[in-house]
């Protein structure tokens, strides 16, 4: 346990790694190859596989970004962070910043593509657009800090 | 050099002609004039901060009078299209440099720091290679938990860890953790010996082969050699253990307190040329319990974002506010210092503050970059504010005296206010001190919580510290500490230019002794520093979360006690293993000349 965050910078690394150079290609990437993935097996059919796809990704999302709070390290700080999901840590809490932006579009864009794919059929439009505001709306500035119902609160 | 004797220096102008590449030595006369739309492009230029700056994308709105007013500093630029970082033979015009005083400290200072963008690839690569290090991670989390991850006999009790916080140093930091916490059984001289160890788990646990590794140190902060096993240093603190005794076991205010701690004292006070200085047993507890007696609640300190942890400590416990300025940017410090000083204490309706301070390091230990003193200490003059400088590292490895940052860059040491600095690195030994006006110091003593209530300096490292200093200083009738002083210049420079001409990426300042070599992937910290040590170096690893995530390193420390052809023998076995493992990053242009020692 000789490893703690915040000796030589910041406490929280959870508030800068996402802004880190070549996060975006490394995340776009990943992404790319999932939905590979998915196209290569047998049987599955294209609309299929971006459905799968995109309820993955957002699966992803709700749980790294929104579930769990606190961080992975032991910290110099006291971890105020300790209450925060990891998307409230981002920037240190700052609205609009580029990294937010780009997480928010990213399962807009995803779902449109998976629409454009799916050729809207209701059978996958339904749960697309269902897991796409699970995902986008605790993103919204006005949900920061916010647990629904108490959701996730402790 | 203007910072050396006239034969040295005539050995560095010579190496430094003859990287420019022309086999000139440099004469001064490329100085020419410059319009004035050249000359606001220069001053906009060199405005900018020493170092591009790591894209973070961040929205943050920047300063509307940024483009009218882009620094307070005049600067005075006598050349355009000074190359950055390293020597260039694509620049065939000699350079003026320092030693004809041509060259201003701030354009000195930013030609000669090295600092190069990781390129986009690779750090996409380290991304992922940290995805898959976290998912192997919670997958062993899941399916494979040791003994010795378990708390036992804790019925009752709230767990001593949480699961997810102790994730990155159990699942992900373990791999390589014998990488960082390496046991010695030598003194950490320019040579060492390691206790080999093997791991039967991947790390959980480890045991002792018996064989020992004799290797070259290039780990330790060893920068002026004086950790040694022989010599008068040892001598006289063996003497002094045998008078002394080995501990006073009692704070300076109480029983422990005696005329070689008052001589150590002075002899601080008189090595820095300020009125007054104080010592403490501790370097860490310098930072972290001093600031606590200097800052109230009605402060306002503005910090550099690479600062220590203790640094970070002690401003945590004095319940001052803190503001961070980007890494060394003077433009950044000033806005911060601007909008601190104009806005005032926000929790207080605006009122002003009681007293602001500007807290840096001498040299940065993670980056090997120099504070920009000079620009530091116009932004402090002009808006009111303290200084706190933190030589832990560049006491005794800067300057031509070994007094640090102030010395290298002929800074008058009272322009500072507080002097602080440790005694664990450059002089071979443990604790800290405070130099500053007896004012300061005279208050230290009665509000000090290391002074008043932690155990006083042990003697036999007091008197190492006493023997160093003295040695430094040329009091004991040698010249052992000046040529020291030398050699480690003469090793920093060399080391680093033969590093550049080997086309890795280093940090930092080309006059720092901590030299960074970027490896990025978190993978390929573990692979250099084992195979450095198959070549019989040691070497010391740093990735994240002590740095940011795609900017793992090996940082090489080197010392006045290393030999040429010891940094030869390192440097051949680096650049095998750079090409081995492909850690040639650099884009720049590498100079085909030799590099003259």
């Amino acid at each position: 346990m000789t490893s703690i965050a915040g000796g030589h910078g910041e406490a929280n690394p959870n508030s800068s790694w996402l802004s880190a150079r070549g996060f975006w290609l490394a995340y776009l990437l990943g992404l790319l190859s999932v939905h590979l993935l998915f196209l290569s097996v047998p049987f599955v059919s294209i609309p299929w596989a971006w459905t799968a796809t995109n309820l993955l990704h957002n699966a992803a999302h709700l749980y790294f970004l929104h579930v769990i709070k606190g961080a992975p390290w032991l910290s110099t700080e006291n971890d105020p962070s300790r209450r925060w999901t990891h998307w409230e840590q981002i920037d240190d809490g700052v609205q609009m910043t580029t990294t937010r932006k780009f997480l928010t579009a990213v399962p807009i864009v995803l779902f449109l593509l998976t629409c454009l794919y799916t050729r809207n059929n209701t059978e996958h439009f339904i749960p697309n657009f269902i897991s796409l505001v699970v995902v986008t709306l605790p993103k919204l500035p006005q949900f920061h800090g916010v647990r629904l119902f108490n959701i996730n609160k402790y | 050099m203007g910072n050396f004797d006239g034969d040295s220096g005539t050995v560095f102008e010579q190496s430094y002609a003859t990287t420019n590449g022309n086999g000139k030595v440099p004469n001064g006369n490329g100085a020419a004039d410059l319009s004035a739309p050249e000359k606001q492009e220069l001053l906009r230029k060199f405005s900018a901060p020493a170092y591009t700056e790591i894209r973070t994308r961040r929205c943050q709105p920047k300063p509307a009078n940024d483009a009218q007013s882009p620094s307070s500093i005049n600067y005075h630029p006598e050349k355009k299209s000074i190359p950055n970082g390293h020597a260039s033979i694509l620049d065939q015009e000699s350079k003026p440099n320092q030693a004809e005083g041509k060259l201003s400290p701030e354009l000195e200072h930013f030609q000669k720091t090295s600092f190069e963008e990781v390129p986009l690839h690779t750090a996409c690569l380290t991304y992922l290679g940290f995805y898959l290090l976290m998912i192997l991670g919670y997958i062993n989390q899941l399916l494979f938990v040791p003994k010795v991850a378990t708390e036992k006999g804790r019925d009752g009790y709230v767990a001593l860890y949480d699961a997810f916080e102790s994730f990155y140093s159990r699942y992900v930091y373990r791999r390589i953790k014998d990488c960082w916490n390496r046991p010695i059984c030598s003194v950490p001289g320019d040579e060492l010996t390691l206790k080999d160890r093997v791991t039967d788990d991947y790390g959980w646990s480890f045991k002792f082969t018996g064989t020992e590794t004799r290797c070259l140190n290039l780990g330790s902060y060893n920068y002026l050699g004086f950790a040694a096993a022989t010599g008068q240093c040892a001598d006289d603190s063996e003497e002094s253990a045998r008078s002394s005794g080995l501990a006073y076991c009692s704070s300076r205010c109480e029983l422990g307190d005696n005329e070689q701690l008052q001589e150590l004292e002075a002899l601080t006070a008189r090595y820095f040329g300020v009125e007054d200085a104080i010592v403490f047993g501790m370097g860490f507890a310098t930072n972290a319990l001093n600031l606590p007696s200097l800052l109230g609640p009605n402060s306002l300190v503005i910090s550099d974002e690479k600062n220590h942890a203790s640094i970070i400590l002690g401003l945590r416990l004095s319940g001052a506010t803190t503001k961070v300025f980007k890494h060394n940017n003077m433009r950044d410090l000033e806005r911060v210092l601007r909008q601190g000083v104009c806005y005032g204490n926000p929790k207080k309706g605006g009122q002003p503050w009681d007293k602001v301070m500007i807290l840096v390091e001498g040299i940065f230990s993670m980056e090997g970059s120099i504070v920009r003193l000079p620009e530091v200490i116009a932004l402090k003059k002009k808006y009111k504010a303290y200084l706190y400088l933190d030589e832990a590292h560049s006491v005794g490895a800067m300057g031509s005296r070994g007094r640090g940052v102030t010395d290298y860059f002929n800074v008058d040491p009272k322009e500072v206010d507080i002097l602080m600095g440790t005694f664990t690195k450059s002089f071979g030994s443990a604790g800290g001190y405070l130099a500053g006006s007896k004012k300061l110091i005279d208050f230290l003593r009665t509000n000090s919580h290391a002074h008043c209530y932690a155990a006083s300096i042990s003697p036999p490292i007091a008197q190492q510290i006493l023997t160093s200093m003295k040695t430094i200083m040329g009091e004991d009738g040698t010249d052992i500490g000046r040529k020291k002083i030398h050699q480690l210049a003469r090793n920093t420079r060399y080391f680093r230019r033969r590093l550049a001409q080997l086309g890795v990426i280093t940090y930092g300042h080309e006059d720092s002794p901590v030299v960074p070599m970027l490896v990025y992937l978190f993978s390929k910290i573990g692979a250099v520093v084992r195979t450095l040590t198959t070549r019989h170096i040691a070497a010391v690893g740093a990735g994240f979360p002590a740095t940011p995530i795609m900017e793992g390193r090996i940082r090489f420390c080197l010392s006045a006690a290393h030999t040429k052809e010891q940094l030869d023998f390192a440097l051949e076995a680096i650049d095998e293993i750079a090409d081995d493992l492909g850690l040639k990053y650099s884009r720049k242009p590498r100079d085909p000349n030799p590099v003259i020692y």
